[in-house]
This record gives structure tokens, C-alpha cells and sequence, in this order.
């Protein structure tokens, strides 16, 4: 800081010149990106790796036909809007990777995609500049993402990735221009303040809405309020009052209002997609009866369940079917040998059941079934009973066997079950589609479920029905769907449909359901947490001729890794080294090196964040999770190697530091360089032989065993 | 202010007497005599930092010294007996089954015969029970086949049932000095220890042969060592500091979520030498204490461990229907089993030998084949090459034989000395009854189409010819020119046109396919599912194929020596397989809950209900203390947010030895507790309500925590001086709520009382428990 002795004209030329180098830098990294990024973007023109998903999904939005993913919508709405916008018809069928686009107008979804990807490099130099204020640092870090192939391969196709971390380089960048002006001083309801504000919660609601991974963001930045918080509350000058308003701004703008954009991307998904399509079957009878093309829209049934009404039963968990059962029995060995009920999920003749009193055949006049009646359910195409007893069932060996049994509706005792509204009081009506209803059978004490387990070739591969003894069971809900009584006035299924919040709650709920079930199964190769940041093993994203390969610049990722491993160190010998201090009385100063550690400290738990929670997740995992963690751990390299080479710099002469620093920046940036030129091939696409072969352009880059190029 | 306390504590010992029982009484004269000596500064040593006692502490000297310790001992004393009273009473019934009895009680048999088991958790539990049974005289011929059967005259139910009761007794007591040592007041020592003794959970897992009480006693008190060893120096802190190690050893060696215990006195050790940074000078002397710190908590604890699993193995010398999850090395290791069959086969696999091929991690399996094609077109239309199956089938038979064939070799007889194949050799897998060679091809498998099919080849003349050539990849090998040995070798084989590996996939065949396990060939080598190893195998003596076939069905070979295999080898196995051990344990339990449930005790479990009576056990908390202790950790949450914002502030509200206090006991209790309690939010597999008691004793603790800071911080100022005594009267009434509601739910532990319908219904608080009843017939 030897510029401070000199004299003001000096110091605003000096600030001069810094900013004009600030702006070739700056410069310089955007059209590097641009450059890379760009370069043969459109190869290889056939589908690739996972945008067989979301090319099929953007096509279902611009043909407004209903689907079920397990994220939320943003990301392949703006996917579909781009489409839409360059031209591109919902007709491709992206029906398997490497399937020729042959004309069909992919290029627009693609280079938006891209687009938003290479903006990630450009937000990434404004946040390091932000926190550190140091051009070196800042340069650095956005370098090794910038020379990142693994980065750049992701960013590049029509995947959610792009845009996911676009959104979550605007949520850093905003939260840490948030923090500076918090330091700046400004008052909470400037027109500043409040506008950056604004944009940090817009961008936290669409990380948010793109994959639910935006979580960790919205942590992060939650944590950096709450330091922000406790820093104005810190200062004794500001009556509390002043950290009120300020808590109460960021309520606003950083809880309320990214809640309120959140639910307004849903509800627009909700809105554009009003057709039937293959995703109805996930969802209950109230929402399918929104869809245009279900057979519950503009249907009319009567609106509460009378004795001898000809009904369906739809059982309630997330893609649970119909009660069904046919002319065939259960074979020898599978208990009795009676006919067979199961769950089918099309529509069919034999779904229909009548209901009736455990007592009597027919019942006069309309008598209203109500909660906590005994009952009889008697398959209407075959005249059996539903029928439970001691045996057990084929699949779930705890639970009961549950048959068709009896002759034209004449059965025995075992054939009455006790109809219950699930959460409701005896006696009330039981209303057809609203009404979760459990079947608990009258002798066993079991309720009549299903567990969702496919039954051999005998069962036609229906789902298996069964008795649980334990009352608890969650798929045990069933509601009537179909409802065909003459004697009642009709309701329009219009009044049964789900409103938007239903809608909302209901789209949450199966897609929590959905990500939990993505369960690893018995013997398949999963990606693991522990491979990521060793860069162990890539993943293919288009095979044959044109082969690409999701892997991460080794220089860069070991580099990164070694990084994380230091910052432990270096922060651990500094808390001590402080706190050892204190015991000699010597408080040590605040300088720059304590902004960069503090900064580094952050981009850490932003690392931290994003990657250790994937230790504790029991759903199948991929190699590309580890890329937001990876933005935040090629910022701590950029800020630490400063960090370090100022410290070591400070014990060296001026003269010899000098020299040293910038040698080592200047080994830094070639080696990045260099090492991305070696493994461009791996994004733009290689062709000939394997890497293992001598002949290959690739031999001698297989570095590690596991790599499959 | 000391007299002061010393009378109003007085005061409760009156209302106290009139609320409680009488059995109660004489215990209750003596807290109160004593109690005048800890006002008088009782607990000298550990009480230091308070400055009103210093003063008192000059005050009494030599002659009450002796006189002080006994009085102590006897509220120590008091509380033990009445532990030992509620845990022992009536301690064989009811002499049946009870809950996971049935486990326990199976590896004490296990043990007592010396035949080896698989268990998923560490074995020092176990051991202890098999302890109590031998000395008993145990002779371990009872199965212990389901919950409810009765016992036989020979099980010492009494005896098995001792180890955890007693523990469980000694907890009230460990309770009691922890919280003294945390420097609590002495009344909310005695209270704490009184809410765990009249806790109708620890009461009914102490009862029962179950770890859970003997895990929680190691636990504490080994955070009571810790405590103990951060306050002195020199010597005696390392004593005690030794001692916390072997106790916090033997803490996760009972059960793994001891581990928490562990990480919790580790956290508490670093945070001891953290705050000495700043004030010892001597920068060798602070380096040394810190090292020799962690030196003794990460040896001695691991010490524990591998003898605790050293005493295992040793103990377990032989084979049994247990040892099947073990790879053959192991289990050829252990007497008889498998090892009578292995023992005397010839070592090297040669050309002729014949041998069954072993799936060595996962799933045990041998590679197999029978007389039955594959489909012509599977269900989902994709067709197959309908040549023979190649399975992989979990039980042994004839069919799992192989024969190995060099390819260029006709006659199948082993000739003399053998032709060893070695690393890197390609051969031929003829199926020992069928004769077909073990093949693989482009053809997309049946359950896992991205991997190739493997059959035994037929030949129909349809252009498809034999692709049946394999190399012996030994990937354990010491030289390029290892041999193939049975048992160790472990091998992968390689598919010599393709490149693939022959793999167990882990998926099922249809009924086609007798629901046997998929073979596949697949491209990625490296997968551990590619690993087989030979395990039975013998020379074939004749070349006729009738004559091999009768060899295969007739063969028994006659054991010579033991394989050995050393403890090292044993013990990284086993905790392989621990690790790796998927527990297939039933989803959708009737009583399994979830952690976010604990909190509220939605869910009880039910242990056992008599045959012929209602009487019936639950696991069930005392409901009061357990929403009190719910509370508690809120109120401690709230208070630390309000008291860190108001030092922010600059504002002090409490003197610092308060707030220190407030602190010091937040990191043990309200961070033991929250260690102990969310990474069950993390476990995957269906959890039990028995599974919240480790966090819940921290909960308990921190709840007489709370309370005794209210009280304080009721004391400190003038104006709500007057309110303690309302307090002590609320908290009174709330004490004897919990004795009326332990004695009216301690029916449900003890078991020994026909519940009617309507007594049921009156404990059914909640509507979520499940109590049971017979069927009226």
C-alpha cells in the first residue's frame, strides 16, 4: 500500500489505470468465453445424453400436454420458450440419445442454453470481484472455471444444468453485492439497496424453480444474511430499531417475495399444460378432472355415494390404480384358489364394483352410504364379493389374501368391510372423488391395500391387493372415482376439480415422492459422492463417431482439491495463531489478508454446502450434481492462491517478491490453459480409436484408470 | 444467601414430603440433612468457580469432612437402591420372548455353543449378556424362535436379564454425579437423577435383554470422565481421561451410535484445549497436553474396539447356518461347514478340475446353469438367443459344478502333475452335467439389456457361432504368473471377443427363469460384481462323461487341515460385510417411526403381550417429562438467541458466571442431545422410537438444566425474588404428576397385570399408540 504516500493526482490516475485494466480483464474472460463456448456448438447434431428428457419435456409444453418430473418446472419452461421463440414445433420425438434431429429446429433451445451457461463465467468474475476487490484473485478463479472442460461440456447441451447455474451465479453475485452495500452503509430502503435486494430474491425463487438443489443457495445466502444481520446489529452507533428494518426489508424481498415468484412459475406451469397426457396417472381423480382429454373432464357423477351405485375405486397413493378383478383365480400354492383382485391402471369394464349393505341384497329408495357402515363390495362383470381371510397374500407375506369369492353377490362373513373416511367421524356422507376412504375388513381387522408389487405372469403383471393388518398403512386410502347412480342429481366434475393450491400441494407431494423413489437398485453402478472431487469417473454424453465426455480439466480439479485442503490448514493455523495472540495480549490487525481469508471462508461454506448433503441422500446420484460446488471451489483457488502468494510476497524484499508473484501467476494461467487445450477434445468431440489405444489423438491423457474416453 | 437456599430447599423438602409416598420418606430426611452440608460448600472441589462458596469453604474444615462424604454417598445410595427396586422387581417375569430378546438372546446361545454369527452391530453387548448366561450356567439349548414363546427351565432368565437392569439402575446414579459435575446445584442433581429413574422408557429397556441401557451407561459415564479429566491437570486428568477412553471404547463397540458419544467427548476435549490457547504461555507445553489428549482418545477407544472383536472371533471358532454372508476364505477358516468340504481340495485349479464358482461380495451366489433355454422373446418383446440359462442361484447343487477346459486340450482328466492355469490363461467352463461351454455374445441380457447375455451354448447352426473363450484375470494376484487357486484367487472373467466381464447384475429373472439372479457380461471391469472365486474344487479322475457325471452327484471329500487365515484378515472382512451389510430388516413395521416423531412420542412400540392375559409391555416414555424435555430444548434455543443478541448488544443481563454456566452445560446437554438425535434424519432403513433414548437422557439432563437456571435467574433479582417459591411449588405439582403418571404406566413395563378394555383405553393418551387386545371368543 505504498501508493497511499503519493499524491492525489497520482491516486486518481493510478485508480484510472486500475479500472482500464478491470475492463480489459474483464473483457478479455468474456470473449474468451464466448469463444469457447460457441465454438461447434451446434456438433453433433443428434441427441444428446439427457436431452432425450428435456427436449421431450419442452416439446410436451409447446403441445401443452401434461407430464410428470420430478423438478420443478422453470428450467423447461424457459427451454420450451426458447424453443417456441426460434422456431421449433414440438414434433421431434427425442426419443433416445444419438437420434438425428434431421431438420428439426434444436439450435435455438441450444444456444440459449449455452448462452445462459457461458453468463455463469462473467457473474463468477463479478462475485470474486465483489467479495475480494482483488483483480489477481478474481482473474484467477473465473480462469479455472473458464478452462474447466467438465464446466463447459455441461453447459452446452439443453439440459437444466445451464440454467440452474446461471441462476445460482446471479443468486451469488447478488448476495454478495447485498453484503458490500450492507458494509457501505446504506440505509435498508434505498431505491439501491432494495433493487439489488429485489434481484437476489428474483434469482433465489428461479434457482429454486429450476431443480430443488437450489436449496443449498438459498442456505447460503440465507446464512450471509444472517451474518449480514448480526454485523449491523454489531454496530452499537444504530439503535436496534435500524437492524429491524432491516430484518424486515430482507423478510421481504428475500423470503416473501422469491415465495411468491415460486408459486407463480408453478402456476403458470399448471396453466400451459391443460392437456391430458402421460402423466395423469400420477396424479389424484380431483386434479385429472382439470385436464382436458381425461375422461373426469366435463364428467358428471352424483356428488355423494348411495347403496347399489355402480363405482370405481382408485386407490390414492402417488400412480396407484384401479380395484380390479377378473375371471381368473389364483393359481395352486397362492393361498385359496379364488378369483383374483389386484390394482390395474387403465380404465377398464372390470373396475366397476357395487356397493352394498353387509345385510341385504337390495336396499329401497336412495339411501346415502355413510362412514363407519358395514359393507359389501361386489365385482359388478363377475357377481364375487370382495373377500379376505387367514391366508396369506401372494407377494407381501404379512399381509392378508384378499379374493373375489361368492356367487352372484352371495358370499359369507368374511366378505364385510367397514367403509371409514380417513380422518373423519362416523356418519358422514361419503362423497364420490373428495372422500379418502379406507376398507377395514370386519373379522381380520385388516384394511384392504395395495403394495404396489407386481404380480407374476399369473396376475397379468396387475399390481397385488392385499389385507394389512397394521391400520397404518399409507396406500391404503382409496377414493371413488366413477359413481353411476340414476337417482341422485349429478354434479359436474368440475366442482370436484382441485383448485390451484390443491394443485400446487399436490404436484409437491408426488414429486418428493419421486425423488425419494429414485432409489439405486441391487448391483447397479452409482456415482458416489467420494469420486466427484478426485474427478474419478466422467459420463458419456454422446457415444459412436462424435464421442463427448462429461469430465472435469484434471489440472483444474486436483488444483481445486488441493486448494480445499489448504484453506483447512491455513484457516486452522490462523485461528490459532489468533487466539494464541490474545495470550500474549496482542490483538493481531485487520488487514487485506484477513478480507481474502474472510472471502475464502465463504466461497468454503458454499462449497460445503453443496456438497456434503449428497453424503446423506439415499437417491441416485450423478457426476454432474458436483458442478455448483465446483463454482464455489474454483473461487476459493482464486482467492487463496492470492492469499498465499501476498503472504509469502510479505516475506520476500519487494524486489524478489515482485518477480516471484508474477512468475507464479504467470505458470498459473499457462498451465490452465495449456492443460484445457489438451482436453478440449473430450467437449468438442473426439472420433477414432479409444484413448487406450496408442494410435488415439487422446493417448497419453488417460491419466487415471477409471476415465472412459 | 447460602442459608437462605439451604431453608428454601428446606421448604421443599416439606412439600415433598406431603406429596410423596411414603417409601419415599426416610430418603427424603436424609436429602434434607445433607442438603445443609452442600450449602455449607459439600461438593467443595468441583464447586470453585462459585465465589459464595469459597467463602463458606473456610468457614467448616477438617472435623465434617468425613461426616460430608457419607452424607453424599447416601442420596448416591438412595437413588441406587430405588433404581435397583423399580429395575429388579419381579425381573423374570414375564417369562417369555420379549421383543429383540430374540436376537440377543439367539447370539448368547450362539455364543455359549461357540458357532459363528453375522450381526450388523458390534459385539460387546452380546458378549456382556453371554457373560451374565454362562456364569449363570447357561447350556444354550433354547431357540429362540419367536417373540412370546415361553422360556425353559434351562434359559437363566434372571441372570440375562441382570446385565442391562443393572445398567440401567446405574444410570440414575451416573446422572447424579454427571450433573454434579457439570457444577449444578445439588438439587438439580437429585432431580435430574429422579426424572430418569421415573422415566417408563429407560424402565422398560432395562428390564428386557436389550443394549440400549448398557450403551447410554458407558456413554455417560464416559462423558462424566471427560468432564472429570478437563478440569485437573497433571496425572489424575490423565487417569481420568484413560478411563473416558476405555468407557467410550466400550460405549461404541455395544452399539455404533455410541459413536455420537464419542464424537460429543471428543468436540468437548478440543473445546477444553481451544480455551487454554489464550492463557497458558508456553507454546511446548500446550502442543504436548493436546497431543497426548488425542493420542489416548483415538488409541485406547480403538484398542477396545479390535479386542472387543478379537475376544469375537475367538470366541466364535465355528461354522455355522450364520457364516454364509462371509466369503469362502473366511468361512473355510472357521470348523466344519464349509471348511470340512474344502479341506484336503487340491489348491491349484488345473485343466480338468472342476469347481464351483462363488459371487465373493454381495450376494452369495454360485454361478449355475440348468437344462432350461432362455425364453425366445422375452415379455417386452426383445428376443434372445434361446440358448441355455446361465444363472446365479443362492443355494448349493449339483448344477453350480463347472468343469475348467484349456481350449486346445480334448480329454477332460487332470493329468499328472496338474496343468495350473494361470493369470492371464484362457480357458473353458464346461457346466459339469450339461456339458455346455460357458458362452457370451452380442445379445442384449434379459433383465439388464444394456449388458450382454450369458448362456451355455447350444449350437442350432443359425450363424451365431461359440464365443465361449475366457481369461483368468486373478485380480489378488503377487506375479503376472500367479496360479489359480481356490478359495484366495479372486478372480474376474473375461469374456475374450467382447472384452466384458462375467458379472452378478443383481436383478431377478421372471419365473422363466425360476427367479434365480441375472448373469450378465458386462463392459465396465471394474465393478466388484465381476469378482467370483473358486470355492469347492477337486480333480476330475475319469474322462467318461457318465463317470463325471456320477463323481459330480457322489463326490465328499474328507477334511485334513484348517485354512488359516489371520485376525487382521478376519476382523477388515467383518467390517466390510458390516458396512456393506444391507439389513433386511421389514419396511413398514407396524411400530417404526420416524425421527421427526420421537419429539412428540407419536409411536410406541409394543414388546410383548401375554398368550392368555391382556398384560402387556410397551416401550413408552413418561409423557410429561418427555413434553417438559421437548420444551426444554426449545426454551434453551430461544434463551441462547436472546441472550447472543443481547451480548451483542452489549447489554449484560446475567452475571458471567451464570452465563458461563448457561453456556458450558449448552455445549455438553443441548449439543449431546442434537448429536445424538438429527443423523437419524439421515439413515435410510426403518427406525424405532428406542432408537431416540441415547439423545433423550441429553434431553432429560438438559431439562433439570433448565430448570435449575430459571430458579437462578429468579434469584438474581429483587423483583421476582419472591416468585421462586411459587416456582418450586409449580415444579413440585409438575414432579408429582410424573410420579402418578410413571405408576400408572408402569403396567406396561412390568407386564404383570390383565388390562381390560377400559384400562387400555384410559392409557391411551394419544390416539396414535397402539395397544393390543386379544379377541374376545
Amino acid at each position: 500500500m505504498t501508493h497511499k504516500l503519493q499524491g492525489n493526482v497520482h491516486e486518481s490516475n493510478l485508480f484510472q489505470s486500475k479500472t482500464t485494466i478491470w475492463w480489459i480483464t474483464f473483457s478479455l474472460l468474456c470473449g474468451a468465453t464466448f469463444l469457447t463456448r460457441y465454438y461447434k456448438v451446434l456438433e453433433p447434431d443428434h441427441v444428446c445424453w439427457d436431452e432425450t428428457h428435456f427436449g421431450k419435456m419442452a416439446s410436451w409444453y409447446i403441445n401443452r400436454t401434461f407430464f410428470f418430473d420430478v423438478h420443478p418446472p422453470l428450467g423447461k419452461m424457459l427451454i420450451a420458450l426458447s424453443g417456441k421463440l426460434s422456431g421449433y414445433d414440438g414434433t421431434f420425438p427425442f426419443e433416445k440419445p444419438g437420434d438425428k434431429y434431421d431438420g428439426a429446429r434444436y439450435q435455438g433451445m441450444r444456444l440459449f442454453c449455452t448462452t445462459l451457461g457461458a453468463l455463469v463465467i462473467p457473474l463468477t468474475f463479478l462475485s470474486i470481484w465483489e467479495m475480494t476487490k482483488s483483480l489477481e484473485a478474481t482473474f484467477i478463479g473465473t480462469l479455472l472455471l473458464l478452462c474447466d472442460v467438465g464446466f463447459m461440456t455441461l453447459n452446452r447441451y439443453i439440459l437444466l444444468d445451464p440454467i440452474l447455474l446461471f441462476f445460482m451465479s446471479c443468486s451469488i453475485y447478488g448476495c454478495f453485492k447485498v453484503s458490500t452495500l450492507t458494509n457501505d452503509g446504506l440505509l435498508p430502503f434505498s431505491p439501491r439497496m432494495l433493487s439489488w435486494q429485489i434481484f437476489l430474491g428474483t434469482s433465489l425463487a428461479c434457482t429454486m424453480s429450476v431443480k430443488f438443489v437450489g436449496l443449498f443457495v438459498v442456505l447460503f445466502v440465507g446464512l450471509r444474511t444472517v451474518a449480514d444481520l448480526w454485523n449491523i446489529l454489531g454496530d452499537l452507533s444504530k439503535p436496534v430499531k435500524f437492524t429491524i428494518t432491516h430484518l424486515i426489508v430482507r423478510t421481504l424481498t428475500l423470503i416473501v417475495w422469491p415465495f411468491v415468484l415460486y408459486v407463480f412459475f408453478f402456476w403458470i406451469h399448471l396453466t400451459v399444460l391443460s392437456k391430458s397426457g402421460n402423466g395423469d396417472g400420477f396424479y389424484s381423480s380431483g386434479f385429472q378432472a382439470r385436464l382436458e382429454g381425461n375422461s373426469l373432464h366435463n364428467a358428471s357423477a352424483p356428488r355423494v355415494l348411495a347403496y347399489g351405485a355402480l363405482v370405481t375405486l382408485k386407490n390414492h397413493r402417488t400412480g396407484g390404480g384401479y380395484l380390479h378383478s377378473h375371471h381368473h383365480l389364483y393359481p395352486a400354492g397362492v393361498g385359496a384358489r379364488q378369483q383374483q383382485i389386484t390394482t390395474y391402471t387403465h380404465k377398464d369394464e372390470n373396475n366397476r364394483w357395487q356397493i352394498k349393505p353387509y345385510n341385504r341384497e337390495r336396499v329401497e329408495g336412495t339411501v346415502v352410504v355413510r362412514s363407519g357402515d358395514l359393507v359389501r363390495v361386489t365385482h359388478a362383470p363377475t357377481g364375487r364379493n370382495l373377500h379376505s381371510h387367514r391366508e396369506r397374500a401372494p407377494l407381501t407375506a404379512k399381509h392378508l389374501q384378499v379374493t373375489g369369492y361368492g356367487e352372484d353377490g352371495v358370499g359369507d362373513a368374511n366378505d364385510v368391510w367397514k367403509i371409514v373416511i380417513s380422518g373423519g367421524k362416523d356418519g358422514e356422507e361419503i362423497q364420490t372423488v373428495r372422500s379418502k376412504l379406507m376398507l377395514v375388513h370386519y373379522l381380520q381387522a385388516c384394511v384392504l391395500t395395495t403394495t404396489g408389487k407386481q404380480l407374476p405372469k399369473w396376475g397379468y403383471e396387475q399390481q397385488e391387493v392385499s389385507c394389512n393388518p397394521n391400520l397404518r398403512d399409507k396406500n391404503a386410502l382409496w377414493n371413488i372415482e366413477d359413481n353411476v347412480f340414476d337417482d341422485l342429481p349429478k354434479v359436474s366434475f368440475e366442482s370436484y376439480a382441485s383448485g390451484f393450491l390443491e394443485r400446487f400441494y399436490e404436484s409437491h407431494a408426488v414429486m418428493f415422492q419421486g425423488n425419494s423413489g429414485l432409489k439405486p437398485k441391487e448391483g447397479e453402478v452409482t456415482s458416489q459422492p467420494w469420486q466427484w472431487p478426485i474427478n474419478y469417473r466422467g459420463q458419456f454424453f454422446s457415444g459412436s463417431t462424435h464421442r463427448i465426455y462429461l469430465l472435469g480439466n484434471p489440472v483444474v480439479w486436483w488444483t481445486n482439491l488441493a486448494f480445499l485442503i489448504i484453506f483447512f490448514l491455513v484457516y486452522i493455523i490462523n485461528s490459532i495463531k489468533e487466539k494464541r495472540a490474545e495470550a500474549f495480549g496482542v490483538s493481531r490487525q485487520v488487514g487485506e489478508g484477513s478480507l481474502l481469508l474472510n472471502a475464502a471462508g465463504w466461497t468454503f461454506i458454499g462449497w460445503a454446502l453443496h456438497y456434503i448433503p449428497f453424503w446423506a441422500m439415499g437417491r441416485v446420484l450423478y457426476f454432474h450434481h458436483y458442478f455448483p460446488a465446483l463454482v464455489f471451489s474454483s473461487m476459493l483457488t482464486g482467492i487463496l492462491t492470492e492469499y498465499l502468494l501476498s503472504s509469502v510476497r510479505s516475506y520476500l524484499s519487494p524486489e524478489l517478491g515482485k518477480t516471484a508473484y508474477h512468475c507464479i501467476i504467470g505458470v498459473v494461467i499457462s498451465t490452465t490453459v495449456y492443460s484445457f487445450y489438451l482436453f478440449s477434445p473430450l467437449a468438442y468431440g473426439m472420433s477414432g480409436p479409444l484413448a487406450s489405444e496408442p494410435n488415439s489423438t487422446m493417448a497419453g491423457l488417460k491419466w487415471l484408470e477409471s476415465w472412459e474416453f | 444467601m447460602d442459608t437462605g437456599r439451604c431453608v428454601k430447599n428446606r421448604k421443599i423438602n416439606k412439600i415433598r414430603k406431603e406429596v410423596t409416598e411414603p417409601q419415599e420418606y426416610s430418603y427424603s430426611e436424609k436429602t434434607c440433612n445433607s442438603h445443609r452440608e452442600v450449602g455449607d460448600g459439600a461438593p467443595a472441589e468441583n464447586e470453585t468457580e462459585k465465589p459464595e462458596l469459597m467463602l463458606t469453604n473456610k468457614m467448616n474444615h477438617s472435623p465434617s469432612r468425613i461426616y460430608l462424604q457419607l452424607k453424599i454417598d447416601v442420596i448416591a445410595i438412595g437413588l441406587l437402591i430405588l433404581a435397583l427396586c423399580t429395575r429388579l422387581y419381579k425381573l423374570d417375569e414375564p417369562r417369555h420372548i420379549v421383543f429383540d430378546e430374540l436376537h440377543y438372546g439367539r447370539y448368547v446361545s450362539l455364543y455359549t455353543k461357540g458357532v459363528f454369527f453375522f450381526d450388523a452391530h458390534p459385539p460387546l453387548g452380546k458378549q456382556l449378556l453371554y457373560l451374565a448366561g454362562s456364569i449363570a450356567g447357561y447350556d444354550g439349548n433354547f431357540t429362540f424362535d419367536r417373540i412370546g414363546t415361553p422360556y425353559t427351565d434351562n434359559v437363566p432368565v434372571k441372570a440375562l436379564r441382570l446385565v442391562p437392569a443393572v445398567s440401567g439402575s446405574f444410570l440414575v446414579l451416573i446422572t447424579y454425579f454427571l450433573m454434579l459435575e457439570l457444577s449444578l446445584h445439588q438439587w438439580t442433581a437429585i432431580l435430574a437423577a429422579l426424572l430418569v429413574l421415573l422415566e417408563n422408557c429407560f424402565l422398560a429397556q432395562s428390564r428386557f435383554m436389550l443394549l440400549e441401557s448398557i450403551q447410554i451407561l458407558f456413554g455417560l459415564c464416559g462423558v462424566y470422565c471427560i468432564i472429570k479429566s478437563t478440569k485437573r491437570i497433571g496425572l489424575t486428568a490423565l487417569v481420568w481421561l484413560c478411563a473416558a477412553a476405555v468407557l467410550l471404547g466400550c460405549c461404541f463397540s455395544v452399539k455404533y451410535s455410541g459413536l455420537y458419544t464419542y464424537y460429543l467427548s471428543l468436540f468437548l476435549v478440543g473445546r477444553h484445549i481451544w480455551l487454554q490457547l489464550d492463557q497458558i504461555k508456553s507454546g511446548t507445553r500446550l502442543l504436548f497436553s493436546a497431543l497426548w489428549r488425542f493420542a489416548v482418545l483415538l488409541i485406547i477407544p480403538l484398542a477396545v474396539y479390535v479386542s472387543v472383536f478379537y475376544m469375537h472371533l475367538s470366541m466364535l471358532p465355528k461354522a455355522g447356518p450364520h457364516d454364509s454372508v462371509m466369503t469362502s476364505a473366511f468361512q473355510a477358516s472357521l470348523q466344519g461347514g464349509l471348511a470340512s468340504i474344502t479341506h484336503g481340495q487340491p489348491l491349484h485349479v488345473a485343466h480338468g478340475s472342476q469347481i464351483t464358482l462363488r459371487h465373493t461380495h454381495g450376494r452369495t451366489c454360485w454361478l449355475h446353469s440348468h437344462a432350461h433355454v432362455y425364453p425366445v422373446r422375452y415379455a417386452d418383446g426383445r428376443g434372445s438367443s434361446h440358448q441355455q440359462q446361465v444363472t446365479c442361484y443362492s443355494f448349493k447343487d449339483v448344477n453350480n459344478w463347472w468343469i475348467v477346459k484349456r481350449p486346445d486340450q480334448a480329454s477332460l482328466a487332470v493329468s499328472r502333475p496338474p496343468d495350473a492355469i494361470r493369470h492371464g490363461d484362457i480357458v473353458q467352463l464346461l457346466h459339469g452335467i450339461t456339458s455346455r461351454a460357458l458362452n457370451s455374445h452380442d445379445v442384449a441380457a434379459a433383465v439388464s439389456p444394456q449388458s450382454q447375455e450369458v448362456s451355455c451354448y447350444i449350437d442350432y447352426n443359425v450363424s451365431m457361432p461359440a464365443q465361449n473363450l475366457w481369461r483368468v484375470d486373478i485380480v489378488n494376484r503377487d506375479s503376472e504368473e500367479s496360479t489359480w487357486d481356490s478359495i484366495r484367487s479372486l478372480v474376474r472373467l473375461v469374456h475374450v471377443d467382447t472384452g466384458s466381464g462375467l458379472r452378478y447384475s443383481g436383478r431377478q429373472l421372471p419365473a422363466w427363469g425360476f427367479h434365480q439372479h441375472e448373469i450378465v457380461a458386462d463392459k465396465v471391469l471394474s465393478h466388484q460384481d465381476t469378482i467370483w472365486n473358486v470355492e469347492e474344487h477337486r480333480y476330475t479322475k475319469a474322462d467318461d462323461r457318465k463317470e463325471r457325471e456320477r463323481e459330480l452327484v457322489t463326490a465328499e471329500m474328507i477334511p485334513t487341515a484348517v485354512t488359516q487365515l489371520t485376525f487382521w484378515e478376519k476382523f477388515t472382512e467383518l467390517q466390510y460385510k458390516m458396512i456393506a451389510h444391507a439389513p433386511d430388516a421389514p419396511h413398514g413395521h407396524m411400530f417404526a417411526s420416524e425421527p421427526a416423531e420421537w419429539p412428540l412420542l407419536v409411536r410406541s412400540i409394543a414388546y410383548w403381550l401375554s398368550p392368555d392375559s391382556n398384560a402387556q409391555i410397551h416401550l413408552i416414555g413418561n409423557i410429561v417429562t418427555w413434553y417438559t424435555g421437548t420444551i426444554s430444548v426449545v426454551v434453551y434455543s430461544a434463551l441462547l438467541a436472546i441472550y447472543s443478541v443481547r451480548k451483542r448488544r452489549a447489554c449484560e443481563d446475567l452475571p458471567p458466571f451464570v452465563l458461563n454456566k448457561f453456556y458450558e452445560t449448552g455445549y455438553t446437554l443441548f449439543l449431546g442431545y442434537w448429536l445424538h438425535y438429527l443423523p437419524y434424519f439421515f439413515i435410510d432403513r426403518t427406525l424405532f422410537l428406542h432408537h431416540y433414548l441415547p439423545a433423550y437422557i441429553f434431553k432429560i439432563l438438559l431439562l433439570a438444566y433448565i430448570m435449575d437456571h430459571i430458579y437462578l435467574v429468579l434469584q438474581l433479582h429483587e423483583k421476582t425474588k419472591h416468585v421462586t417459591n411459587l416456582f418450586i411449588l409449580c415444579v413440585t405439582i409438575w414432579l408429582s404428576y410424573i410420579v402418578l403418571t410413571f405408576k400408572k404406566f408402569s403396567v406396561l413395563n412390568y407386564g404383570n397385570v390383565d388390562l381390560k378394555e377400559n384400562d387400555l383405553m384410559s392409557l391411551r393418551w394419544k390416539d396414535t399408540w397402539d395397544f393390543i387386545l386379544h379377541k374376545k371368543i
